[in-house]
This record gives C-alpha cells, structure tokens and sequence, in this order.
C-alpha cells in the first residue's frame, strides 16, 4: 500500500506538467456542466414564476355559471385536502358612466373584481409608481385603465357608476397579472372589489359573469389536485388550469423552452463527458510505457493498477472540485455580462443537483475511461509494451463487468438527473447511437481522404497517414471533436429555429387592434377615421369582407349526414363558415393544386378550398359546392386547393375563398386587423372616433394582452440565448482540452523526423495539415449530424417547423476546423522547438 | 322568414334542429305549404338586419320573424340606435305588407339594471307604434337553465332550441296567412 501511494506521489511529481493539463481539462467539463444545469435550473424557476403571473396562480377554476353547491362543497374538500389557499374572482362585460353627469354616454369596459391576496404571482402595476393595495379597492374604490379615462373624459377622484352602485376612481392600471390570454376584450378593464361587485346587482341570474377561483398550491401537490379537479369537474361547465397547461401560444412556448433546455442540460453533460473520457484516455495511453517498465522491475498488475487508478481518481476528484469552483465563478458573471433589458430578475447559483452530477459525471468518466485500458495490463507483457507494438485482444470478463457497472453508472446517473426512466434511457441509447453512426461516418470519411496518401507532397501524405493508420489515436480525437461541434452546431440551430419561431408570433408590426362588424356603407368613414390615426405615408390596413354561410351540399350530396358530436366540434362541413371574396392569396397561403383566379370579377362563383376540407371531405377540383349564403343557395365550382400557414395568420384565414363577383351584393360586414397608434390616449380617441362614425363596430383592443406576451416572449428568448452562449463557449474549451492534449503524442515522433533530418517548417506543415484535416472531418460529421438532430428534434420534440441553417452549418465546420488546426499547432510549438535528443532521452 | 343572429342560425347545431327547422318541420306535419328560410346570421348585429334585408327578402316572403338584438346587447350597443335599425326593418316589411312577428332579447344582467330596462323597452315601443306581434323574450325559459344551453351558457342546444320553437310557434299559428277556402 505505502508503494503504491509513494509510487503515485513520485509519479506526479515528475510529471507535473502532464498531470496539470489532464486536471484543467477535467476540471473544465466538470465545471460546463455544473454551470450549466445551475444556470438551466435558474432559467426554469425564472419560467415557471413568468408562467405563474400569467395566470396569477399556481393554478385557477373558472365556470362561466355560477358554481352549483355540490361542486363548491367537492371543490372545498380537495382544497383542503392538498392544503391549497384560494381566493375569488369574477369577470365580466358590463358598462360604466359617468356619475352625475346626465346624458352623458355608457361605455362598455371589462370589469375584474378580486379579494385581498389578489395576485398570487405577478403584479398589479399602477401608474405614477402607486403601488397596489386592495385598500385601494375596498369600499367602492375602482381602478381603471388609462383609455377610460379618455374615452369617458374623467380623471382619478372622479365617481363612476357601475351597475346600482357608485364606485371612485383611485388609481390607474398599467399592468396586470392573470389576464386571460386571447380572451375576447370590449373595452378597458377595471377593477373593484368582489364584495361591492356583489353588491352592483349584476351578478343576478342570467349574468354573463365568468367566476374564478385562483389557488396556491404547495409545488408538490398541484399536479394531482388539477388532474382530481378536471376528474371530479368532467361534467360540469368548470375548467381547471394550472400554470403548466400548454393551453394556448404562449404556453406552447414555454413548453419548448423548458424541452430545449432540457435537451441542452443532457448534451453539456456528454459534452463533459467527452471532454472527460477523451483527456483520460490520452493520459492512460502516456503511461504504457511506465507501466512495462515498472513491470519488467517486478511489479505486480493489481499494484499498478491501484497505482494508477489512484492517480486517476485523486486528479479526477481534485479536477472536478476545481471545476465547481469554474463553475461558481461563472454563474457569478453571467450577470455582469448579459444585459437585464426586461426587468425579470434570473438568479443564477449553482444548484446543487447539478453539483452532485457534475462531480458524479466526472469521476465516473475519467474511471471508465482509465480503468478499462488498465485492465489490460494485467495481459500486457512488458516485452511487447517496450517494442511498442500494436496488439488487439478480446476484452475478458473482468474488463466487461468493469464498463458494465461503470456504464451502468453513468445511465443511472442521467436516469436521475432527467428525472425519468424513459427520458434518461433515451439519452444513453440516443448517445451510443450517435457515437457509433459517428464513429461509421469517421471511419468511411478517412477512407474517402486515403487517395491523398499517394500524393506526392510529404506533408500531406503524412498527415493523412496519421489519421488513417490502424490503432492512431486521432480516430478518437476525430470521434471527440466531431461529437462535440455535432451537439454545438445542434444546439445553436436549435436555438435559431427556436426563436425565429417566437418571432414569427409577434413582429413589431403584429396588428394589436381588430375592428369587427363593420358595415358596408361604413367603410369609408372608417377608412377615413383610420388614416387620420395612423402615421402619414403608412398603408391604410385593409377591411376584410366577411360573410356566414353553411355547406348544404356538394354535387349532389346532401351534407347533413353530420351527427351532432360532430356539429359542436370543428370537424363538421355543416357548420357556419366564415368566408370571404378576394381576388389575390395571402402572405400565408399558397396553392396546392389548380389554379388562382385572376383579378377580374366573374359572375359565376368559383371557390378556393383550404386543403384539410378537400382531404377530409374528398373534395376535388371540378366539384361544384352550395352554399347557404344568409339564406340564399350559391353554387360555386372548386378551382383550387390551398395550403394555410395558420400559425401565421396574422390577419385571419379562411377555410373558403371566394372569386370576386358572386357576393359582393350579399349583405356582409367587415373586419379589420391594424396596428393602432402606440399612445394609449391616442389610442383611446382613436377609438371613439370609430364609434362615433361606426356606433355597432366593435374596437377590440390588444395592445395589453400583446404586450403581455411580448415581455414574456422576451424573457424566454434572453434565457434561451444565455443558455445556447454558455453551451458553446464550454463546448469549445472542451473540445480544445481534447485537441491540444494529443500534443504528448507528438514530442516523440517530432524529435524523431527532426533526427531523419525534417526542418521545423515541415513538421508545422505536417501539423496543419493534419489537424486540418482531422478539423473538416470532425466539422462535416458535427454539422451533418446537426441537421439530423435539429431536423428531429424540430420536428418530434419541440413541434415546430425546420430550417436548414445552411449558414450556420458551414461556419460550424470552417470554425472547428480553423480552432483544430490553431490549437494543434499552438499546443504543438513546444515539441518543434525543442532539441530532438533531449527529448529522445527523456522518453 | 327567420331574420335573426346565431340564435337562429342554430349555432353549435346540426341546420335542421335549428328552431326554425323545427317550425319548418311542424308546418310540413300539418300539411300547410310553407318554406322555411333562415337568415340567421351568428354574431350579426341591428345594424347588420337592416343591411341585409333586401337580400333576404328576395322571393314571395309572407311572414317575417326578426329576431336581432342579442348581440347589439351582449355588446352594450347603444339601444338609440338598436331601435333605429329595428324600426327601419319594420318599415320595410310594413311596405311589403308582410305580416311581422318581433322577436324581443333581453341584455344580460351584468349591463345593469338601466340598460337592460331601456334595451326591454325598445321591443315594447316598436311593437307598439307598428302594431306588430311581439315575443317578449325570445329565450323564456331557457336563458340560464344549464340544461336547455350549450356550455357556452348562451346558444341553446337542441331541448332548448325545441323549447323556444314552442314559443315562436304560439305566436306564428294564428296569423299564418290560410289558403282562402272555395267557400268564401
């Protein structure tokens, strides 16, 4: 035992240098991976409170009726069973005007009454930095949005009567939390207090009040509490929701981030565990020699066996503690040097599930990677280490329940961190999947390079000798960095496919405005009121012709044959329709098959068909469709089929196009979608002046809703960018740990040319060769497996559409190629410059 | 025919258990020869009824049933002007000589008691003035009665929808213009 602890002292004492090395390179893929499930862990709980405030709740119950007392008493008992606190809530449509002022006109506005611990999460914002109390509420208080003030000409301090009762003005609302995504919106929201709401009288029978019930709940119980409350509810008009549920866009989005940063959490964790294994196993190469020599003096294998594991384990542990402290000093900086734009605080800590990982995925790796090959010594026989000749045997049974259990360790490791059995399976066999399709594609990639070998410039027939010699350790190098530049090319497409998704929802542009039931003698003036409001030189948005009709038939076919299950879903041709007539596609339509008409007007209807009725309905070019057009039949003949990017429908899309010609004289109102003006009062005119010249259209405002989405959409994209950064900067400093660690390799073989006579020059064109060449493989291999990951990851996990970067692809593999090729030669300058029999003793 | 909102268009229902089909069917049954039209259109307004009229109205009509206003008053549309687009579409069926049933709405309670009473006010008044027959409220009896509505809490399903073919039947019977008889 004193031997074998002297002996690993003695040996890292002469080796420092080497031993060093191995240490950062350990220590660095440890400390990626600390820091980036700290950080990935920070991110979610930054998400999951932006999720909460959305909704203001951990979770809320909303019914359209009043709550019958059998589902309150249901409703009390589970919440108490999971120890939930709840307070309610009411919504509803109703209309204000001014107190003592006669004659003066109603306003419809959007009311909001809450208890005291309203919100949960998330704040109610108040103009001028007044901050929110419900004493500002209780006692018919009222705080109203700034367009009220406007459209009804009064200011704080002011009485309004709503219902039968007079409620004051005491505040304005900037912001909200809780509010209901895409609901429907009449006018500007206020808010009062649910106990003077009662009082109003209109919550009478018949209201179209919507009653919420906002719960707090300990983390650990929401999940069954939701899925025993939508159990208990199935029947009745309650819908539960927590702030998990992917119920609309937004929490569509949010679902993808937290699977993209997922997904990341496990590729910096093979990311360190390459890093890991490949320095190991460099290092274990070095020490052959060492090892025949120690055994021809005598040493038993177990002996040195427990010599080097213990090197192993003491560099790996020590490694591994310098990366926590790598890993510390990174979430520290992270805030100084990533701008806080949106207000939403992260804070990044190192967490400690991803200490425990870190440190576990390090010593793991660095074992398996060592003390597999070790096992080897007990066959080797030191006369054929000394010749240094390449020999290949089956590994015995020792050696396999070695990897076994070791692998079997890193599985279990994975298994616990994702948090599921499946999950963490698929990660370890999508991971020794990937490894051996890389390691194919290596494989045939040199083979492709071999013709090169006959070439008649020295340099580069050695270089690509090196890679494609049997038993070269450049195979594993290529594996390590292709592996590597794979998930960093992966990654960052992700990212890009990610956030232009999110920019798809909500360009600056989006229309936060929607006029509806406009009527045809009131386009004009409408028109008139809106380039009065919009910026001069700006295009007038169109009015969008709309009209209602039913599918009676189709050549012949009587569509009635519907059941009513399937009249109440969408999936019915009986149901009413929204169409319109217009004689160009949209930006989001293309056609499918047949052809668009073109722009003069025809007596006969024609009609473009959106291509999920003509697949489901077996609907085909040709066929003649009626109509039910507000009483009257149309006959209108199918001319094309259309494909409708829904997700981009920005200004609403139609299942059914007509021709222009065949119903402008049917009776039918307009819809507008615009971009209104930013100002909330000119806003406000702006909408009185609509009503004024328009008293039946509805101005449906979004601007709040949207803006909502926006910051949140903000706060994910930052995160997701933060993170996307961090993964490759970690990445790179492994992937250079890996490269400028063969450069041990080269001390023997450089002194050896320079003995035969090569000049330094030669040896460095060799290198660049050589590495650059390892860097095009290892960066064809990454980008190519790139766009696989990205195209399925796309596709099956995060559910949106693909796009091959072709840009980003090919600067992935110029870059792993220039960063191979500087590293190889940099980490090599030592070996050119020093005297070639130095080192041939030394050896 | 119907001239009316998604009320009558028989939203979330399968066309022929849409109250007007119902009065189709039960003018079929006892042999009288009437074609039922349904110009109900969901989500239209007063304003829209009156716009659309002359499109509806083209063909022999003899009776008119409108049966607008529901969403004017889930809007808080101002009941001036619901009252002026109604009246112009009484004008127009009394220069046809149809003969008119008005259909009336109620606003829902959580406009306030003011509005609902003037909205009230505007069927009675024009009923009145025009001497038409009047439903008062269209939804007697099924507005708010979970079990006669879809869960939307506002269209009726098909028991609702038959619940209020009863009611516009009672007051469509007796002035049904009759085929004149040999003996007169």
């Amino acid at each position: 035992m004193r031997f074998v602890v002297l002996m690993a002292a003695r040996e890292m004492r002469a080796s420092w240098k080497r031993l060093l090395f191995f240490f950062i390179c350990i220590a660095i893929g440890v400390g990626a991976i600390v820091a980036l499930r700290s950080v990935i862990q920070n991110v979610r709980q930054t998400f999951a409170g932006e999720a909460r405030s959305l909704i203001a709740a951990d979770a809320t119950i909303n019914s359209n009726q009043a709550i019958t007392p059998e589902v309150a008493a249901t409703l009390e008992r589970r919440l108490r069973e999971a120890g939930a606190e709840s307070h309610r809530a009411a919504e509803l449509p109703t209309m204000t005007r001014v107190a003592d002022r006669p004659g003066g006109r109603a306003r419809m506005v959007e009311l909001r009454a809450v208890e005291r611990g309203f919100p949960y999460y998330g704040q109610l914002k108040l103009a001028d930095g007044q901050a929110y109390d419900h004493e500002l509420l209780r006692n018919f208080g009222v705080l109203v949005r700034p367009e009220l003030l406007v459209q009804l000409e009064v200011k704080v301090g002011d009485v309004l009567s709503i219902g039968s009762q007079r409620f004051t003005i005491r505040g304005v609302i900037q912001s909200e939390p809780g509010r209901q995504m895409g609901a429907f919106t009449i006018g500007p929201r206020v808010f009062v207090d649910l106990a003077d709401l009662e009082k109003t009288g209109l919550l009478t029978f018949g209201s179209r009040a919507a009653r919420q019930r906002l719960l707090k709940v300990p983390a650990d119980r929401l999940d069954t509490l939701v899925a025993d409350l939508r159990a208990d509810f199935a029947n009745e008009f309650v819908r539960v929701r927590s702030y998990k549920n992917a119920e609309d866009a937004i929490g569509e989005d949010f679902e993808r981030s937290e699977n993209y940063l997922a997904l990341v959490g496990l590729v910096i964790v093979i990311l360190g565990g390459i890093g890991v294994s490949s320095v190991t196993r460099v290092f274990v190469q070095q020490k052959m020699k060492s090892i025949a020599v120690l055994k021809c003096v005598g040493a038993r294998s177990a002996q040195l066996l427990a010599i080097y594991v213990a090197q192993v384990v003491v560099l790996g542990f020590a490694g591994s503690l310098l990366g926590l402290l790598l890993a510390l000093a990174a979430t520290q900086a992270i805030p100084l040097y990533v701008p806080n734009s949106t207000g939403v605080e992260i804070a990044y800590a190192v967490t400690m599930p991803a200490v425990v990982q870190g440190l576990g995925i390090g010593m793991l790796v660095s074992l398996l990677f060592s003390l597999v090959p070790l096992l080897d010594v007990r066959h080797v026989k030191p006369s054929l280490l000394l010749r240094d000749e390449a020999r290949t045997r089956r590994p015995d049974a020792v050696q396999i329940v070695v990897t076994l259990a070791v692998v079997g360790g890193l599985v279990g490791l994975t298994i616990w961190q994702a948090g599921s059995l499946r999950i963490g399976g698929i990660v370890a066999g999508g991971f020794a999947a990937t490894a051996i399709v890389l390691h194919v594609a290596g494989s045939l990639l040199i083979r492709a390079i071999r013709p090169l070998s006959r070439s008649t410039s020295f340099a580069l027939r050695h270089a690509v000798l090196q890679l494609s010699r049997p038993g070269s350790q450049m195979r594993i190098v290529l594996l390590a960095v292709g592996l590597g530049s794979f998930f960093i090319i992966g990654v960052r497409s992700l990212q890009e496919n990610l956030i232009g998704q999110f920019g798809d929802r909500m360009t600056a542009d989006s229309p936060d405005m929607f006029l509806l039931d406009v009527q045809r003698d009131q386009v004009e003036p409408v028109r008139g009121v809106m380039a009065q409001y919009l910026p001069p030189g700006a295009v007038t948005p169109p009015l969008i012709p709309v009209l209602r009709a039913r599918v009676v038939g189709v050549e012949g076919r009587e569509v009635s044959l519907d059941n009513y299950e399937d009249v109440r879903g969408r999936g019915s041709l009986g149901r009413e329709y929204t169409i319109t007539y217009r004689s160009t596609l949209a930006a989001n339509e293309r056609i499918l098959q047949g052809q668009m008409w073109d722009d003069t007007p025809s007596k006969t209807a024609e009609v473009s068909i959106e291509q999920s009725i003509s697949e489901r309905f077996k609907i085909n070019i040709g066929d003649t469709m009626r109509f039910d057009v507000l009483g009257r039949a149309v006959a209108a003949t199918v001319t094309s089929v259309r494909f409708v990017e829904w997700s981009e429908s920005r200004a609403g899309g139609f299942m059914f196009v007509f021709r222009p010609g065949a119903l402008e004289q049917a009776p039918h109102a307009f819809i507008g979608f615009l971009k209104g003006p930013a100002d909330v009062e000119t806003r406000a005119r702006m909408q009185s002046a609509l009503v004024a010249v328009a008293p039946n259209v509805s101005v449906i405002d979004g601007r709040e809703i949207i803006d909502a989405i926006k910051t949140v959409i903000d706060n994910v994209t930052l995160a997701v960018t933060v993170v996307g950064t961090l993964v490759v900067f970690s990445g790179l400093m492994i992937l250079i740990g890996a490269v400028a660690m063969t450069k041990f390799r080269r001390v023997y073989e450089a002194a050896i040319f320079k003995t035969l006579g090569a000049t330094r020059g030669l040896i460095a064109s060799v290198l660049v060769l050589e590495y650059g060449l390892l860097g095009v493989l290892a960066g064809t291999i990454g980008a190519g497996g790139a766009i696989g990951l990205t195209w399925a990851v796309s596709r099956y996990a995060l559910d949106i559409p693909f796009t091959p970067l072709i840009g980003l692809s090919t600067a992935g593999v110029v870059i792993t190629t220039v960063i191979v090729a500087i590293i190889g030669v940099v980490s090599s300058w030592e070996v050119l410059q020093r005297k070639p029999l130095a080192t041939l003793r030394a050896e | 025919m119907f001239l009316g909102d998604s009320l009558t268009a028989g939203l979330g229902l399968p066309a022929e258990l849409s109250y007007p089909s119902l009065i189709g069917s039960r003018l079929n049954e006892r042999g009288l020869d009437f074609e039922v039209v349904n110009a109900g259109v969901s989500g239209d307004t007063s304003a829209g009824g009156v716009r659309r009229l002359d499109w509806s109205l083209e063909g022999d009509v003899k009776v008119l049933i409108v049966a607008l206003g529901g969403n004017d008053g889930l809007r808080g549309l101002p009941t001036a002007d619901m009252q002026k687009n109604l009246a112009a579409i009484l004008d127009r069926a009394k220069a046809r000589n149809l003969v008119v049933i008005l259909a009336g709405m109620e606003a829902p309670p959580n406009n306030g008691a003011e509005y609902a009473e003037a909205f009230r006010q505007v069927y009675v008044d024009l009923a009145r003035s025009y001497d038409v027959r009047l439903i008062p409220f269209l939804l007697q009896g099924v507005a708010g009665e979970a079990s006669l509505n879809q869960a939307d809490g506002i269209h009726p399903n098909a028991r609702g929808a038959a619940t209020v073919a009863d009611l516009v039947w009672k007051e469509l019977e007796p002035v049904l213009p009759r085929p004149t008889t040999p003996s007169q």
